[in-house]
């Protein structure tokens, strides 16, 4: 009886001895492999302040935009050029909608894609960005694509710039994911207008058919 | 004759963890350079091999890494619109719809006001009041 419990006890002490240096061994493999593999992939979305990294959609031109927090669901025209330069903006209307200008990316392409609209549309009252500046960091913005596609973007920064200092880099500047321009007229009202824009800036999280 | 059987056993134990792990630290690293230069001539010229290869490479990564990064440049919008979008047309014409309304119902009421104090003077003026 006492042989046999030295028996066991030899084969379970040898059996131990066994089980921890294979684990030994097997640990830094599985540690080191992670290691080499998060450190590629890491090491490129640094750059990007750590975001998640989403898959850029393909090029479709907007057509609705959604913005929950705010009530906004509108439709999306095109904007161009005006003759000065200027970026065009939706026309004063009644049923004032947003627009996109379409020398930016589309929503969910790689770059800044960018969405125009007022903020009061004179005698007819409010815009439909009329309570933008009231946006706050995490809130969902969502563009409807004309493919189908919706592109579901969440709000990173909102800034409130004197138009005399307008950020063209950073509005319009390049970017290396899918981002998404919100931009009105903010600030206090002079006779000729607004002195100031506010610029939603925003980041692609999603991207569901 | 437990303790003197029981401490052998821990001695046993403790040489064979002293062995085997100093054993297992250099298998893994040792085996696989070991094997190859052991094996034939064929290893020297496989590590030879690519020692170069590295080498090159680098280089030319880093070479053609600036000749790349200028090609990005092109800009992800295509025409950089000049100055502020102006995305706000006053309810001016609200607001100064009612100014002037304002103005005007006040004038005339100013005027409604002045007409009667001075119909009422003239009235006492008249009957000696």
């Amino acid at each position: 009886m006492t042989s046999l419990s030295r028996r066991a006890f030899v084969t379970a002490a040898t059996a131990t001895l066994l089980a921890g240096c294979g684990g030994n061994g097997t640990t830094p493999a599985a540690n080191s492999a992670p290691q080499q593999g998060s450190s590629t992939p890491s090491g490129k979305p640094s750059a990007q302040t750590g975001a998640k990294k989403v898959h850029a959609l393909a090029r479709s031109v907007p057509v609705t935009l959604r913005v929950p927090a705010i009530g906004v669901d509108t439709p999306v025209m095109k904007l161009g050029l005006a003759s000065d330069g200027t970026v065009q903006v939706p026309p004063i209307a009644a049923h004032d909608r947003a627009g996109w200008y379409r020398h930016s990316p589309t929503p969910g392409q790689t770059g800044p894609s960018v969405i125009l609209g007022h903020v009061t549309v004179g005698a007819y009252g409010d815009g439909v960005f009329r309570h933008l500046a009231r946006l706050r960091k995490g809130d969902r913005i969502e563009a409807g694509l004309e493919n189908g596609t919706t592109a579901t973007f969440t709000v990173t920064a909102v800034r409130t710039v004197a138009k005399a200092d307008f950020p063209s880099d950073e509005v319009y500047g390049n970017v290396d994911r899918p981002e998404l321009r919100l931009i009105t007229c903010g600030g206090t009202r002079t006779g000729t207008g607004y002195l100031d824009n506010v610029i939603v800036f925003a980041a692609l999280t999603a991207g569901s058919p | 004759m437990r303790r003197t059987v029981l401490s052998a056993m821990a001695l046993a134990c403790g040489a064979v963890l002293a062995s085997t792990l100093p054993a297992f630290a250099a298998g893994a690293s040792a085996s696989p350079t070991r094997t190859p230069s052991a094996s034939a001539s064929a290893a020297p010229t496989a590590t030879r091999a690519p020692t170069p290869a590295p080498t090159a490479e680098p280089t030319r990564s880093a070479s053609a890494a600036p000749s790349a990064e200028p090609t990005v440049a092109p800009s992800q919008v295509a025409e950089v619109p000049s100055g502020a979008p102006d995305t706000g047309v006053q309810p001016t014409s609200k607001s100064s719809g009612d100014l002037t309304t304002g103005l005007v119902g006040g004038g005339a009421a100013a005027l409604v006001v002045g007409g009667g104090a001075f119909v009422v003077v003239r009235r006492r003026r008249a009957t000696g009041v």
